[in-house]
């Protein structure tokens, strides 16, 4: 059962998000180091936090007739995004907003982003920028679709939109276990909407950083951490959808949440390199022509599932 | 708390960290005015400024993706109601579905879907 | 402010370096991301991102302002610093970290407010003797600072005026909408150095593509092909050919994996590459240099995003000059990195071949240099009919997947190399 965080416990969501964000980028550090072949120190798995001290003070850039109010919005507006997306996923057994539209909510705020990297790449007024932040919206328009459908499979195979509801509903079996494919879908978006990884098209060194290409200083602090945050978002978000929530044995539920997130993040770090940029013109065939119906087909054998057994869960 | 006060809340804190941190960038930074720069392409200038109506290549697939979008809304709530409506829900659903995919198929075949 | 000093000697420990490449500085550039990656510190795809703009070689002139707009565009804290020989590049990289964490020098840097912003004719754009190439052993910037410059540029700028507004053209969808020219200039990230391809962009296609390569001095030997040009005079053996020729496959390789956005890949090619050009013993590095190639062979997501790019037929290759594996692998993108794993894993075999290389077998990395026409000319020749008509991304793989370099332009009597 998940029951209603006390209210001040609101503080403390940007907090762990923050928290779990700079885990994953310590162990992306980690893993480039290993790659590249330096010898790991702790300052390798410290490198975000002088990346955050060195973009504080760093100098902002100001590029000719910048559209600056729509540039700092979109900029500001990615990581905001990725805290109010996390408002409703629970830690452990207490949620901080116990919506009772919590699938939806999330799905909107990630949809946030769309306008907020196409803003930041075209306030600029930079060709490499704008290319990205259109790029951003040819992405978005292949996978949202998929993404949604993942969304709508676990929400069906609960029978609800309330987060606390889904968590409840895979007490006997993981929906991981028996919806593979909006398992797999659900984690490739979450590379696609915050850009990292395989769908870092819009940021890709081909553009010399894309929407990121004229960003310096607390500006690119904002976007670089919203990637990170919206990552750290979806990775959380994919435990109580898919991963049971705060279930398991012997440990309390928040460390089990905590333990699941981890495992997620590290899944989604470790595999960050090790796939060539999937670009929007290729990927918007294989999105649509064969992702949608699979999720489609997907969405069809829960609900037949959820219909023999009545509403019960499995 | 509410749901969605919870969530002003939350918005609000997170508003004024991000003015915190853009402060902490004026205060601590070593230089307080943004440096004018022009737009990099490589270390050549650019002829022209970025902003223009930029040719949207896949113009035919966001049509397609608003009439899905479309359906999407009546799925969320179709999820709650499943099992109390019965079989003609999944039905109706998986047939409307059924036509949208029809449609993505003409696209597909069109010519829509592969824009560069 | 303490603080500011604390936040920046943090961020200095580790600051991202933008590597300017230049023509004629390969060995340098070498040298430089070799000893980049050895300290974990990122190399900056940007000047925004930069805090230490590294100058790899000697700066041609028609180089220089370029070089310096770079330099404008470089945010505080910052260093910039020149390394004309490999073994400069080491300190001139400690150099400019102690630059960058200097909260004193930094802001002593920074223009004075209140400087009108028209003036700046005088200390602007190169600034004095010390910005530009220095002689024998020179390579330091004094201070390491051209702020004044800065200034200057946002005069010619102006508040919104300067600059032209986008007009339109011709479409093949029938479409009249925008048309940007952009340069894609020299010092793009994972770009060849030098080459400039002018192109006329309309949403994110190029409708139209000139391309040329600037800085070529005329002076120096290529140095991938440093063993075929010595096999002429004194006697290099067939190790140390294959040695080089591979090391020059895996540079072209990690440019190419590094603009296709398979970062893992891209870093094992150049510390391959490295290994390479340092001599590693063959038991270990042949091996590994196979197990990669097969790798990168195998990749199908890449196959899959490179299939039906940029395709040259052998006819139009062998019309426009073009030799080597372009020539061989007669077909698109995927066809030609395809050809390179090959020839590195062929390449691989034969390390510890002891025997005189024979001048008259031997071939570089991007064709025959037989006192005709360059390789690299016809590689830039076929540039525009490649690219017109071609997506920005897919631009970028097309150019990697050639890979011209400008080095081969230097000796006097062979092509210019300017494009279409």
């Amino acid at each position: 059962m998940v029951a209603s965080a006390p209210p001040w416990a609101v503080v403390l969501v940007p907090v762990i998000l923050a928290g779990f964000a700079f885990a994953a980028a310590a162990a992306d550090g980690i893993f480039t180091a290993r790659a590249a072949g330096v010898r790991l120190t702790g300052a390798v798995a410290a490198a975000p936090l002088a990346e955050v001290a060195r973009l504080l003070a760093g100098q902002r850039r100001a590029t000719p007739a910048a559209d600056r109010v729509l540039w700092r919005s979109g900029l500001i507006a990615v990581p905001v995004a990725a805290a109010l997306a996390a408002v409703v996923i629970p830690f452990g057994s207490v949620t901080v907003s116990r919506m009772s539209v919590g699938v939806v909510w999330f799905n909107a705020m990630e949809v946030l982003t769309w306008a907020a990297v196409w803003m930041a790449g075209w306030g600029a007024n930079a060709t490499l920028g704008l290319v990205g932040g259109y790029r951003f919206v040819a992405q978005g328009l292949a996978y949202q679709l998929p993404l949604m459908f993942a969304l709508i499979c676990a929400a069906a195979g609960a029978q609800s939109l309330n987060v606390a509801q889904v968590v409840t509903a895979q007490a006997h079996l993981w929906f991981a276990v028996w919806m593979p494919a909006a398992f797999a879908v659900y984690l490739a978006a979450v590379y696609a909407f915050s850009f990292l990884g395989p769908f870092s098209y819009p940021a890709g060194r081909d553009l010399a950083g894309g929407v990121m290409a004229e960003l310096s200083g607390p500006d690119r602090l904002m976007l670089q951490a919203g990637r990170w945050l919206l990552l750290t978002a979806g990775a959380g978000m994919a435990v109580p959808l898919f991963l049971g929530g705060g279930a398991g044995p012997l440990l309390p539920t928040w460390v089990w949440s905590a333990v699941k997130t981890l495992a997620v993040l590290a899944v989604l770090v470790w595999a960050r390199r090790r796939l060539p940029t999937i670009r929007a013109d290729r990927y918007a065939e294989v999105a649509w022509v064969v992702l949608i119906p699979l999720t489609i087909v997907q969405a069809l054998v829960v609900s037949l599932v959820v219909l023999t057994r009545g509403g019960v869960p499995l | 708390m509410s749901a969605f006060a919870a969530v002003l809340v939350l918005l609000a804190m997170v508003l004024l960290v991000a003015a915190a941190i853009y402060a902490a960038g004026w205060l601590l930074g070593v230089a307080r005015s943004p440096l004018p720069v022009v737009p990099f392409t490589g270390g050549l200038p650019p002829a022209e400024h970025a902003f223009s109506r930029f040719h949207v290549r896949w113009y035919a697939l966001a049509m397609l993706f608003l009439a899905f979008d479309m359906e999407m809304i009546f799925m969320y709530p179709w999820t709650l109601v499943i099992s109390a409506v019965g079989p003609s829900a999944v039905i109706e659903m998986f047939t409307f579905l059924a036509v949208l995919l029809a449609g993505v198929a003409y696209a597909w075949r069109e010519g829509a879907l592969r824009w560069a | 402010m303490g603080l500011t000093q604390a936040l920046l000697r943090v961020g200095a420990a580790r600051p991202h370096v933008m590597i300017a490449s230049v023509p004629g500085g390969t060995e340098v550039r070498l040298a430089a991301e070799a000893e980049l990656r050895r300290r974990g510190w990122p190399a900056a795809p940007s000047p925004a991102d930069a805090d230490v703009l590294l100058i790899a070689g000697n700066v041609p002139g028609e180089l220089d302002d370029p070089v310096a707009e770079v330099w404008r565009a470089v945010p505080a804290p910052r260093a910039r610093t020149q390394a004309v020989s490999p073994d400069e590049v080491p300190a001139a990289l400690d150099r400019a970290r102690s630059l960058a964490g200097d909260l004193s020098r930094q802001r002593a840097a920074l223009p004075v407010p209140g400087d009108p912003p028209d003036e700046g004719e005088g200390p602007q754009a190169g600034g004095g003797p010390g910005h530009k190439n220095g002689g024998p052993g020179g390579m330091q910037m004094p201070g390491g600072m051209d702020m004044a410059g800065g200034m200057g540029m946002a005069g010619e700028m102006g508040m919104a005026g300067g600059l032209r507004v986008a007009s339109r053209g011709e479409d093949r969808d029938g479409l009249k909408l925008d048309q940007l020219h952009v340069p894609l200039g020299p010092f793009l990230p994972d770009w060849p150095a030098g080459l400039v391809v002018r192109v006329t962009l309309q949403g994110d296609v190029i409708q139209h593509a000139t391309a040329g390569f600037v800085g070529v001095t005329g002076e120096g030997r290529p140095y991938w092909y440093e063993p075929w040009l010595r096999a002429a005079g004194e006697r290099a053996d067939v190790g140390e050919a294959a040695r080089r020729r591979t090391a020059a496959y895996l540079d072209s390789l990690g440019r190419f994996l590094a603009v296709a956005g398979w970062d893992l890949a891209a870093v094992t090619a150049r510390r391959l590459r490295d290994e390479s050009l340092a001599n590693a013993p063959e038991a270990t590095l042949g091996p590994a240099v196979r197990k990669f190639a097969r790798r990168v062979c195998r990749s199908r997501v890449l196959a899959w995003a490179t299939r039906g790019l940029g395709v040259l037929s052998p006819a139009e290759a062998v019309a426009a000059g073009v030799g080597g594996p372009a020539l061989r692998a007669g077909g698109d993108v995927c066809t030609r990195y395809r050809q390179w794993c090959a020839e590195v894993a062929e390449a691989a075999a034969v390390f510890a071949d002891r025997s005189p290389a024979d001048p008259g077998l031997l071939e570089g990395p991007r064709g025959p240099l037989d006192g005709r026409a360059a390789p690299s000319a016809g590689l830039v020749a076929v540039l525009p009919g490649l690219l017109a008509g071609a997506e920005f991304a897919a631009a970028r793989l097309i150019i990697a997947s050639l890979d011209p370099d400008a080095d081969e332009l230097a000796p006097a009597g062979v092509g210019a190399g300017h494009g279409g």
